[in-house]
């Protein structure tokens, strides 16, 4: 699969993106990645283990609340993107 | 009166004759100000049938009540006249401090009507107001003209202006203050060059009345707090600037790519707000009492490009950019600053070359037809060159001027023009977001996103979060955020202070400052009012609900590749309960029952 990253989580993540090893679901998935990037990155996306309000998740473009929120499914072929917050006008 | 200056100043070009008479208190209770009050003036005083250029129309400036507080961004002027490019309302805002000055010098509004004789600028300091000449500005572009008139008037003067897009009439030219802040929309700056005026410069010293002070204070203490605790208006838009929403639109699928010919860029993230802040990103700014600072100051060392200014907002690097095919991050930001420097609106700017991009791919106009420029998809460069050949009206950029409605019907396919009334769509597409395509549709200017950014909820993650892909509940959200961003719009407030206040906060805050009791219910119904009465001028002005429309690729062409591939717009299955919310008929006709209920019964149609 493949994780992007965008606005501050890129320098937190340390990468615009990458492919990793498949992940169950989007839990798990940022569970990985919080103990693999380190504790920034973690207390940036996570708060009490909890996916933080303040974090956007996409998976194939589509907002895991219109999912299955967290516990929205993974495959090998999908791009799950990540988002702090934004935007504009 | 508190937060209202109380004196409207009033300029007739053609005579000469400045005069000033009381704002009238029921107008100003409500309409606030700004949006509201220029409205509720232009209403009463311009037929909606005149020539939008002739000086029968009239150009009126307005701060609102919060404009030149210490408000959260309370910066925000309106200018609101007949729009060149629609054909109806224009209502064009801007941040900076001008607004703030003309406030400090004793104005709720300015209105500007008949035309001079000759080129004039107007110097407004406080209670003395002139009508100079100004033959010698005519032909400067904007950096030049302001330095020049602070040289001529106070150092300290901020001016409003045109450039030579406005002089020659561009039917989308902006009126720029400061400099970087634009009025931009609707081809405000072409009527003001078609009463030969040039600019407007002001120095205001006198303060503005707060009935009660200490719970103005602690409102906008609170307010500001909210708005810099929010993760978009407190860090969010200060670091990447509004150019950040170029990713996770892409990601959603809903970039409008090539004309709205797909929504799926692959290539955007070279002209996001990530890479504007890694490669030409100087420093932020704000405007007046701002919080946000979502201003982008850059400089361009590319000498192709080279240049230092401001911007790009994410409008104008998508328009130009991935919907012209384009993923050259420098072209886009001198375009954009050209848009700027000459005074044009950078959104019809952009989406117009696009369109004449798509009529060249499609074999619809010929090489002979564009000068011979090469107008491919992607070509960053002709881009550039017709940014400024439409500013100054050379070779084909003299139709371009049109805007791309015009410019389309020019060679029989107005259908390739991405407008609604004429004005061309933002950077959001309808196809995967569908209450946006609500609000373009109905937007009272035209395309429009701001006056009804249902994007907050439907894509950034705001509350109520709404799935974008879904027509359910989005009438009455469209209907709430067009009202609220009415009133906001009004008071003078940044629309970008949403980013953490909500109606009870400005209404507490305005309640405060004016010493007229708001509730959100009444803010809201402030707002309501302003949107009928823009619609009645629409409707007066030979609209009808066949206006409240997307272009037909949106219905027939669904997206082609990327998340949302295959979707379409559905605006007519929402466009009937919209209409019902707000008490209009199936014609989209305001019910005389609703106009009374907010008090707009002395406006009804045909009366």
């Amino acid at each position: 699969m493949e994780v992007r990253y965008f606005a501050d989580i890129r320098p937190l993540a340390g990468t615009d993106e990458e492919k990793r090893p498949a992940a169950p679901t989007v839990q798990a998935l940022l569970s990985a990645l919080a103990a693999e990037k380190g504790p920034a990155f973690a207390s940036r996306v996570l708060e009490g283990g909890k996916l933080s309000d303040a974090i956007i998740i996409l998976v194939n473009g589509r907002h895991i609340d219109y999912l299955n929120g967290v516990q929205t499914p993974l495959s090998a072929d999908d791009v799950v993107a990540v988002f702090p917050m934004v935007g504009g006008g | 009166m508190n937060a209202w200056s109380g004196t409207i100043l009033r300029v007739n070009l053609t005579s000469g004759a400045i005069s000033r008479e009381a704002t009238n208190r029921r107008d100003a209770a409500l309409f606030l100000g700004a949006r509201g009050l220029g409205v509720k003036i232009l209403t009463d005083e311009v037929d909606a049938k005149v020539d939008p250029l002739s000086p029968e129309n009239k150009l009126i400036f307005a701060p609102g009540p919060f404009t030149g507080t210490f408000a959260p961004s309370a910066g925000r002027y309106h200018v609101v006249t007949k729009s060149p490019l629609t054909g109806g309302i224009a209502g064009a805002n801007s941040g900076g401090s001008f607004g703030a000055d003309l406030h400090y010098a004793g104005y709720d509004a300015l209105i500007l009507e008949g035309k001079a004789a000759k080129p004039v600028y107007l110097w407004i300091r406080d209670d003395k107001v002139e009508i100079r000449d100004a033959s010698h500005l005519w032909g400067k572009w904007v950096p030049d003209t302001t330095d020049a008139l602070r040289q001529e008037t106070d150092e300290d003067a901020k001016v409003a202006c045109i450039g030579p897009a406005g002089e020659k009439l561009v039917l989308f030219a902006a009126i720029m203050n400061e400099m970087h802040r634009a009025a931009g929309r609707g081809g405000v700056g072409a009527v003001m060059g078609s009463k030969n005026l040039k600019a407007v410069a002001v120095v205001g010293t006198n303060g503005i009345r707060v009935a009660d002070p200490k719970a103005f204070e602690a409102a906008v203490l609170k307010g500001r707090a909210q708005v810099a605790a929010n993760p978009v208006g407190g860090t969010g838009l200060g670091t990447w600037g509004t150019d950040v929403l170029v990713n996770i639109l892409n990601q959603i699928g809903s970039l409008p790519t090539r004309n709205f010919h797909d929504g799926y860029f692959p290539t955007a993230d070279k002209v996001g707000g990530e890479s504007l802040k890694a490669q030409i990103l100087v420093r932020p700014k704000g405007c007046f009492s701002c919080v946000i600072h979502c201003g982008r100051v850059i400089k361009v060392t590319n000498p192709k490009y080279a240049g230092e200014g401001e911007g790009p907002e994410y409008e104008a690097a998508w328009c130009m950019g991935p919907d012209c095919g384009i993923d050259n991050l420098d072209a886009i930001a001198k375009a954009n600053m050209l848009c700027n420097e000459i005074g044009m609106d950078s959104i019809t700017m952009g989406a117009t070359v696009a369109c004449a991009m798509d009529l060249y791919e499609a074999g619809l106009i010929s090489k002979e037809d564009v000068d011979g420029l090469d107008l491919h998809w992607g070509n960053a460069e002709t881009m550039v060159k017709l940014t400024k050949m439409t500013g100054l009206r050379e070779g084909l950029g003299n139709k371009l001027a049109l805007g791309s409605y015009r410019f389309a019907s020019l060679y029989g396919h107005p259908e390739y023009a991405m407008t609604v009334k004429k004005q061309e769509m933002p950077a959001y597409d309808p196809r995967g977001v569908q209450g946006i395509g609500l609000e373009y549709a109905t937007c009272n200017r035209g395309g429009c996103h701001v006056k009804g950014y249902t994007i907050s909820v439907e894509v950034l993650g705001q509350e109520p979060k709404m799935d974008p892909r879904v027509i359910q509940g989005k009438p009455a959200i469209v209907k709430i955020f067009q009202d609220l961003t009415a009133a906001v719009d009004a008071a003078g407030g940044c629309i970008f202070g949403t980013f953490g206040m909500g109606g009870d906060d400005y209404a507490t805050m305005l309640s405060a400052l004016t010493g007229v009791p708001y509730t959100a219910e009444t803010l809201l119904q402030v707002g309501e009012r302003i949107w009928n009465l823009e619609r009645l001028f629409n409707l007066h002005a030979g609209f009808t609900s066949k206006d409240d429309t997307l272009p037909e690729r949106l219905y027939k062409s669904p997206i082609q590749t990327g998340p949302a591939k295959g979707m379409i717009s559905h605006v007519p299955e929402m466009l009937p309960e919209y209409y019902r919310l707000r008490g209009w008929d199936e014609n989209g006709v305001p019910t005389e029952k609703r106009l009374e209920e907010l008090q707009l019964a002395d406006q009804l149609v045909g009366a």
